[in-house]
């Protein structure tokens, strides 16, 4: 992984003896997410390093998805990043994957922008949604933009209801009780089909329960 | 009939929690197994639906990230009552507190001043407040940041009040909290150096509460100003 990066700037990269070492080195399987996040908790600012490298990306683009502002996605993967690094201790292994534990982390941070950003509007875009949504217009703008194969049959195999309720809550960052308002629904059933949404995407994702 | 914390997991897992039904789930997650043991999973299928789409970040912003990292101290393992083993020798008390209050961004916080024993006794009775089907919620924000938290049940003639987020206090310093009633306040308990939470029974008659700086120990009547006044929803 380091190979691409040292001596970028350096002009003395051609005597470094680094430089030799990750091209002669036996391929040696680069360190896991998780890995990487226990040694950051550690305080080792290489793996800090190599964590961004590996998930910046993806962070940012969550948090595009959610605040839909560039300007203000980055503001806060760039406050995601950190908090990884602060809070990198907390991270259990044996309650999942780093990589979700970090999106975890983001998407609640992109959710608590947008929700901080809109209460100073008046969150004037549920206002105008409510007077009666096109239910199938909604799904299409948050679903067709989807480029993972998997994760986009999964959620088709939804139904509409259970579909709209997750996609509405992830990627616009309302609560059940405002999906509810938006699609007409009782809270309670929104609730349920949260759960019965996730568990059937669980499933079809092959995610170890 | 109580209301059902474990139907707030899905809603949870996907952020769809408003502020005060996310501190709520947050007490009960640590207290149930079965939350526990499913969440995982859901989290893990949560976050796959935001791996769809990377966006090559700008070049400077590694720079920063790092840079700031750099700046920034680390969270400790949050260690408390006892140096070895605490996830299964301290009661859930003090990992829901130190979840609840500082997965919200805050840092470690955890009830210091209390025995173990009297922390599994009061995590019981917190979790009785908080599934019960007349639990209300209000909070304040605290005029030097943080908030004061207080669920409330009238049948349970009790309250769980959470200051979280609270600035840090000195060591001879507790954050100690009161029962307003009409405007006088009662002593309702200690929530440490850190903010944390506090049991508090008997409330009925109280219209608020409120949380001071007191010197450690605690004092008999305020001795400053209220950081916040939380009034209690009917
Ligand atoms: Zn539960």
């Amino acid at each position: 992984m380091p190979r691409g990066r040292i001596g970028r700037k350096g002009r003395d990269v051609s005597e470094s003896p680094l430089r030799a070492v990750p091209t002669m080195a036996p391929p040696e399987a680069a360190p896991d997410a998780a890995e990487l996040l226990q040694r950051t908790a550690r305080g080792d600012e290489a793996a800090f390093a190599a964590l961004y490298d590996e998930l910046a990306g993806s962070v940012l683009g969550l948090a595009r998805r959610v605040i839909r502002d560039p300007a203000r996605a980055e503001e806060v993967a760039q406050e995601v990043f950190l908090q990884v690094w602060q809070t990198a201790v907390r991270f259990d292994p044996a309650r999942g994957s780093a990589k979700s534990w970090i999106l975890t982390l983001a998407h609640r941070r992109a959710v608590d922008a947008v929700r901080h950003d809109q209460a100073a509007t008046n969150r004037d875009m549920a206002y105008d949604w409510s007077p009666g949504v096109d239910h199938d217009e909604v799904s299409e703008t948050v679903t067709v933009r989807l480029e993972h194969e998997q994760v986009r049959r999964c959620l088709s195999s939804l139904t509409d209801l259970q579909r709209e309720a997750i996609t509405l809550a992830y990627y616009q960052g309302y609560t059940y009780a405002e999906v509810a308002t938006v699609l007409d629904a009782n809270p309670a059933t929104v609730k349920t089909r949260m759960r019965d949404g996730l568990i059937r995407l669980r499933d079809c994702l092959g995610v170890e329960a | 009939m109580t209301i059902d914390l474990h139907s707030l997991m899905a809603p949870y897992a996907l952020d769809a929690l408003d502020a005060d039904e996310r501190a709520t789930y947050e007490v009960h997650l640590e207290q149930c197994d079965d939350c526990r043991s499913e969440l995982a999973g859901f989290l893990e299928t949560s976050s796959r639906l935001g791996e769809l789409e990377e966006v090559a970040p700008p070049p400077a912003m590694r720079a920063e990230v790092l840079a700031a990292a750099r700046r920034t101290a680390q969270q400790r393992p949050v260690t408390v009552l006892a140096p070895r083993r605490l996830r299964h020798r301290v009661p859930q008390l003090v990992a829901a507190a130190a979840v609840a209050l500082a997965l919200a961004g805050g840092t470690a916080t955890v009830v210091e001043h209390q025995r173990a024993s009297d922390l599994q006794a009061s995590g019981d009775k917190m979790t009785s407040v908080l599934t019960a089907s007349d639990v209300r919620t209000s909070s304040e924000k605290a005029t030097e940041g943080g908030t004061l938290r207080v669920m409330s049940s009238k049948s349970h003639d009790a309250a769980v009040v959470v200051g979280s987020a609270l600035p840090q206090l000195d060591d001879d310093q507790v954050y100690q909290v009161w029962a307003m009633h009409d405007g006088t306040p009662r002593p309702a308990g200690l929530i440490g150096a850190k903010p944390g939470m506090v049991y508090v029974s008997k409330v009925a008659g109280a219209d608020a509460f409120a949380v001071t700086v007191e010197p450690k120990g605690g004092s008999e009547r305020p001795t400053t100003d209220p950081l916040a006044v939380t009034p209690v929803t009917a």
